[in-house]
């Protein structure tokens, strides 16, 4: 049962997040922006709305939707136990395995780009992860905020930059198709399985941005508190940055991998 | 510089040369006419003693009135400011002529554009495939300029052959004519290796609404506001080339007041899109806070465009003879008041540009277009003085400009970086020199005269925010326009930027292109 309700609030609030990202950034620009909601009324229209398949699409392209739903909700079940955070970067690589292939399987150029950049950048973002997770481990029965766990939340804030294709390492909002990351790999989808994948990446964005809140301030603080603090950096950072040149990507996330390492290091120090 | 002193010094290099008339219309003008055999060579010792690219290279179908075609070729002499047309005839059957295109490698656009609007034949052209024309929905053997064709008749419809490059690991990424943003449609033909670009093939002319005929026999009032809708960003320059060309041919002198609120108004143009193209380029690398900061600029140039003049893309305003807006005294202090606003925030969006490593880190060094090929392609306008063409027409030719000490953009690099920097260089002159312009202003002074229409051969120019805008017009003594060649500075320059960004990665491209910023309609005509 509270396994049910788990999944109904991760996808009832998920959105709200992206829109509140979006509502800080277009404030913060001077912009009056769009609604709070306009990921929910985006979701309404798309699951509403006829699909387009290219001809060249098999079988892949159809069930990718589901797989990647299904692993971003998967994931979700498991941010509560500290063994259970090993399991969320296999969750997530299996859904951008699938999503990988689908954009190849349209046959579109620019699927293929997407889906080149993503393996390029999930390959610099793995092992940082992986890194972060080996550090939260061995932190684990301390509620204490140590040095250990403000690197690893740190390094994790960057690997959630990448993941959540923000800028400087991709940029949502982009219209530039030669540019995009994750944008390029869903371009053909269209109606509910777009719907699918968008909500996929509300709710796993949704997840990172609650790992790091929870690693980084105290417990005694509120977890939505933390989780608006770390939207509006989210947002900050977007707005004051340009993105980089792609192969620039390494270097950031280079800085996540060394944090991660130094976060293991203290960690078994213990500081 | 007078016509004899040219002529020897063709004669000192082509000791054959004999030109057949030479003719100075206007003091900025030479023509010299000359036979189809030395058309070649004496192109060429022009193109070497002016450093002139050919700047426009066109066909007249002059069939009805003297049974031949004409091919002229204007070249600019910057020493002395002025135009050099070389023009021959040609017979009516099987016209053709000897390519330039392997020696004036800028000659080559210009010779595929007569093959396929006139069919006539640069014998020895590497490469005539159709620019405008789209094998797919023009059948062969139409040639629309010829001032008999009416129609297009049917005939075999063949498809667009794209240069291919390959081997191992290159594969082709087509991108467009319909894209994701709100611009131009332009179909891109990369070939890459991973990301790195190998090849860039452009093909253009998806928007050819034929405007060049759509000028001839029009009455060269009605065409004024044909001109203005040549390129949208730049229809205060292509109308004002156009009137120039007009009032020469009638031999108008326009009231000083006049000429100093057309160049405020060119400038100004100048100025909301130079804005705009900074703001394009923070778009393009997802720097949005510059982006956002830049677009209220533009809008408030727009803005102050709309008070002065009704229009906030400056239509309307242009006639022959004059212009219709004046600018009093409350306009003048309206203008002068915004101007410190646009300047103090201009100062703020360069500041922040400049300070951010991020946005430094992206355009410096991307899309580096040399010298050298700048100047064989025959480059002009920002692109141009950004790789180090000191070409600017209001620096060279007797105008305003001059008297109010104008001084050039220039920079060497030839990146974005370079092409930004001639930006916000411009931005700040053409404040100063809008500036300057006021103060000449007085109120009640005569701002039109009427023209007496003459029958006769022009060229128009003026340095657009983008590179010289050309019109060279022939019209007879009714007004009627039996000729209007134009040439937009997108037209040369889009070959630049298919070379800029070799080497460079796929996704830097959309920045490269928005640095060069060129015009697909103005490309298209």
């Amino acid at each position: 049962m509270t396994i049910i309700l788990k999944i109904i609030l991760f996808i009832v609030l998920a959105p709200f997040l992206s829109g509140l990202i979006s509502k800080i950034k277009n404030n913060l620009r001077l912009r009056k922006g769009q609604s709070i909601f306009q990921p929910y009324y985006n979701l309404a229209k798309l699951f509403s709305k006829a699909e387009v398949v290219s001809e060249h699409a098999s079988w892949i392209f159809g069930v990718t939707p589901f797989i990647v739903i299904s692993s971003a909700l998967t994931a979700a079940l498991f941010i509560n136990s500290i063994s259970g955070l090993l399991l969320l970067i296999f969750v997530f690589a299996l859904g951008r395995f699938f999503l990988a292939l689908a954009a190849l399987d349209a046959g579109s150029s620019f699927g293929g780009m997407g889906a080149s950049r993503e393996m390029f950048i999930s390959s610099l973002v793995e092992p940082a992860f992986c890194l972060v997770i080996f550090s939260l481990f061995l932190q684990s029965g301390s509620t204490n905020l140590t040095v250990a766990s403000i690197v690893s939340g740190i390094a994790l804030f960057l690997i959630t930059v990448a993941e959540t294709s923000r800028v400087p390492v991709d940029n949502q909002e982009t219209h530039l198709e030669l540019t995009m990351v994750h944008e390029a790999m869903v371009l053909e989808y269209s109606g509910r399985s777009l719907a699918l994948l968008e909500l996929a990446s509300y709710i796993k964005q949704m997840i990172l941005v609650i790992l790091v809140a929870r690693i980084i301030f105290p417990v005694t603080m509120p977890v939505f508190a933390g989780i608006i603090i770390v939207a509006a950096v989210v947002a900050l950072l977007e707005v004051s940055v340009a993105k980089m040149r792609l192969f620039r990507v390494a270097d950031f996330l280079g800085v996540a991998f060394v944090l991660g390492i130094i976060a293991v290091v203290c960690a078994i120090l213990g500081v | 510089m007078d016509s004899t002193e040219i002529i020897t010094r063709i004669k000192n290099k082509l000791p054959g040369f004999d030109a057949l008339s030479i003719a100075q219309n206007y003091p900025d003008e030479i023509c010299i006419k000359i036979s189809p055999q030395i058309f070649k060579d004496t192109c060429y010792v022009l193109h070497k003693i002016l450093l002139s690219p050919v700047m426009m290279l066109f066909a007249c179908d002059e069939r009805k009135t003297a049974s031949k075609f004409v091919i002229n070729s204007v070249f600019v002499s910057l020493k002395s400011g002025q135009w050099v047309t070389v023009s021959m005839d040609l017979p009516q059957e099987n016209p053709s002529f000897d390519s330039l295109a392997k020696t004036i490698h800028s000659a080559g656009l210009f010779e595929r554009e007569i093959y396929e609007m006139f069919g006539i034949e640069p014998k020895g052209h590497p490469d005539l495939r159709r620019l405008r024309l789209h094998d797919e929905v023009w059948p062969q053997g139409n040639y629309p300029l010829r001032k008999d064709f009416k129609q297009a008749c049917e005939g075999n419809l063949n498809e667009y052959k794209f240069n291919r490059v390959e081997g191992d690991g290159i594969f082709e990424v087509s991108v467009g004519p319909v894209h994701a943003g709100i611009i131009g449609p332009g179909h891109f033909r990369f070939s890459v290796a991973g990301e790195p670009i190998v090849n860039l093939e452009i093909r253009l002319g998806f928007t050819h609404r034929g405007v060049e005929k759509l000028f001839e026999d029009k009455n060269c009032f009605v065409a004024m506001r044909l001109s203005e809708c040549i390129s949208g960003d730049s229809s205060f320059a292509h109308s004002l080339s156009f009137v120039q060309a007009i009032e020469k041919i009638c031999g108008s002198v326009i009231p000083a007041q006049a000429v100093y609120i057309r160049a405020i108004f060119l400038e100004l143009e100048r100025l909301y899109n130079h804005v705009n193209d900074i703001g394009g380029m923070a778009v393009d690398v997802g720097f949005s806070f510059p982006a956002a900061y830049a677009s209220v600029l533009k809008e408030a140039i727009l803005q102050l465009n709309y008070n002065l003049t009704g229009s906030r893309y400056l239509k309307k305003i242009n006639v022959v003879g004059g212009i219709l807006i004046d600018i009093d005294d409350a306009k003048k202090q309206l203008l002068l008041k915004s101007l410190e606003n646009i300047k103090q925030d201009f100062n703020e969006l360069v500041k922040m540009l400049y300070s951010s490593v991020s946005f430094m880190d992206r355009v410096d060094s991307t899309g580096v277009l040399r010298k050298k090929t700048a100047e064989d392609l025959g480059v002009v306008g920002i692109a141009g003085r950004a790789s180090g063409i000191p070409l600017d027409l209001r620096k060279y030719f007797p105008s305003v400009y001059k008297e109010a000490k104008f001084k050039m953009a220039i920079q060497e690099s030839g990146d974005v970086l370079a092409r930004l920097r001639i930006r916000i260089f411009e931005f700040t002159e053409s404040c100063r020199l809008i500036d300057e312009f006021t103060q000449k202003l007085s109120e009640g002074q005569k701002i039109s005269v009427t023209p007496e229409l003459k029958e006769g051969v022009a060229l128009g120019y003026q340095e657009g925010w983008r590179g010289p805008v050309l019109y060279w017009l022939k019209i007879d003594s009714a007004g009627l326009i039996q000729r209007c060649k134009i040439v937009d500075p997108s037209f040369n320059n889009w070959q630049g930027l298919s070379y800029a960004v070799l080497g460079n990665i796929i996704p830097d491209f959309p920045l490269c292109n928005k640095s060069f910023d060129l015009s697909y309609s103005g490309n298209d005509l």
